[in-house]
Parts: C-alpha cells; structure tokens; sequence
C-alpha cells in the first residue's frame, strides 16, 4: 500500500557548513512529536550528514544555492528529505570507510557520512529531477 | 555565519596523563582548537590521553575524522587515547565505526585513570 505522506515543515538554508546543526535542531523540533530516544538520535544524525553532504558535494558550499529540507509523515514512517542542486554527481566517498586503512595512511581520515546515514535509518532514496538531487530518509515507526 | 563552537580544557592529571575535556560541538570547526589541545599534551611529553566527552553536545563525520588523525598522530607519538562520558548515542557510534577499538571507552573519569596507570 503507498504512503500516505503530510508534510509536517519545509525550509531552505543557505549552504554553508555548519547550517547542517540547524536543520537538526529545526527537524528535531517537529519530529519529536512523532518520534523519541534513539530513533530521534539516530535521526538527528543522518539529517546532519545528508545535509551536510548536500552543502558541501551537492551545492559546493556556495551560501547562494539553497538546501531544502522536508519533514513529512505517514502512517507507517517518518521521512526527511534533503535537496541540493548538485544534479546526479555522486559523492566522493567510500561505501565501506575502514578504520585501519585510515589509521594506516591508506584512506583520508574523512569519509564517514554517507556510511553513518546507511546506519542510522531504515531506507535511503535519492533522485534526480533536473538538477536537483534529493536525498530521502525514512524511519519506519513501530505498529502497535 | 557558522563558527566554532566547541570548548576545550587540558587538565593535568599527573606527568604521564592529560584530559581534555570537550565541551560543544566537534565539527570541522573545531580543528585547530582540538590539534592545539592535543599539541599541548604531546609537548608536555603525557603518554596518555583521556577525553572527556561528558558534555559533548553535537559531533558529527568531520569530527569523527578529527578524532582519527589524532589517533594517527599519537599512534606515532607512542600515546594511547582514552575516552569516557559518551552518551548511548555516540557510543553506538564510536562501535559502528569501530573508533572504540581504537580509543578504549570507561564510564567514568576514575577507572579510565586507573586503566592509564596499569
């Protein structure tokens, strides 16, 4: 059965880094009506990170491009999604960051966001629509 | 526009061990802040390292990769780093990225200094 999905808020911030700890606190805000404790900490994180992403690989930390952001729900899942207009470039990052390898030199020490975002929520969607590359984060939320 | 906002204290807890006790929020911001905390310690000649992340509020990839070139650094300096006062979120984080194989995690301040002293 498709989601029902209801937008609960939706806001731009300029790319700059940093504004990524805005979004959370705005996000946060909301969802905590929705969802609490670790799922909202878990959440919290990957909403930092895809933003974070978004300011720095899908706008280049160019302040006049905009990160839109989106906070909806539906009766199974709460969902995030975070937009750039980075077009469909993917991000220069590994999918498997290894510790080892980067305490040994081999990898740069960076390169843990997307592998923090594949850990802290249920499913991942991104798409691509002229040019504007959205990254979507769905929690799913317990059915009593 | 977004700037550091994280605090840092070095305390000495005797010749061989320092703390550094973090207050905020470790991002890229807080680079030269925690390089030159830990800086301070290897001049010292401190072998040990103990982070406080008791009132750690926000830390996100770019401060887990802060994290990381410091263990390079002292990894080379022959230091060991310790940590305690991580809440249940970021100590899940610190085993997802296996960092807490790397910098032993206490629950308190106490039996990491009793853990460095062995």
């Amino acid at each position: 059965m498709k989601n029902v999905w209801r937008s609960i808020i939706e806001f731009n911030v300029p790319s700059e880094i940093g504004n990524e700890r805005m979004v959370v606190d705005r996000v946060a805000a909301e969802a905590r009506n929705y969802i609490s404790g670790e799922p909202l900490e878990k959440l919290k994180t990957a909403v930092a990170e895809a933003t974070l992403n978004a300011i720095e690989h899908g706008n280049q930390s160019r302040a006049e491009l905009p990160v839109s952001v989106n906070l909806l729900i539906s009766e199974t899942a709460i969902a995030v999604r975070i937009s750039d207009e980075g077009g469909d470039q993917p991000i220069p990052e590994h999918t498997s960051p290894d510790l080892e390898k980067k305490l040994a030199g081999l990898e740069t020490p960076r390169g843990w966001g997307l592998f923090l975002i594949r850990n802290m929520v249920d499913e991942i969607n991104i798409t691509y629509d002229n040019g504007r590359h959205t990254v979507e984060l769905l929690i799913y939320q317990n059915q009593n | 526009m977004a700037k550091s906002n994280v605090s840092l204290n070095v305390r000495k807890i005797d010749n061989n061990i320092q703390a550094i006790d973090i207050a905020g929020e470790i991002n890229s911001f807080a680079e030269n802040a925690l390089m030159d905390a830990y800086s301070s310690i290897s001049a010292s000649g401190a072998r040990v390292i103990l982070l406080n992340f008791s009132k750690l509020e926000y830390m996100n990839s770019s401060g887990i990769g802060l994290l990381v070139t410091m263990l390079i650094r002292a990894s080379r300096q022959k230091q060991r780093i310790m940590a305690y006062g991580l809440n249940d979120h970021y100590r899940q984080i610190f085993e997802l990225t296996r960092l807490n194989e790397a910098i032993i995690i206490f629950p308190n301040e106490g039996t990491a200094i009793e853990a460095a002293k062995k």
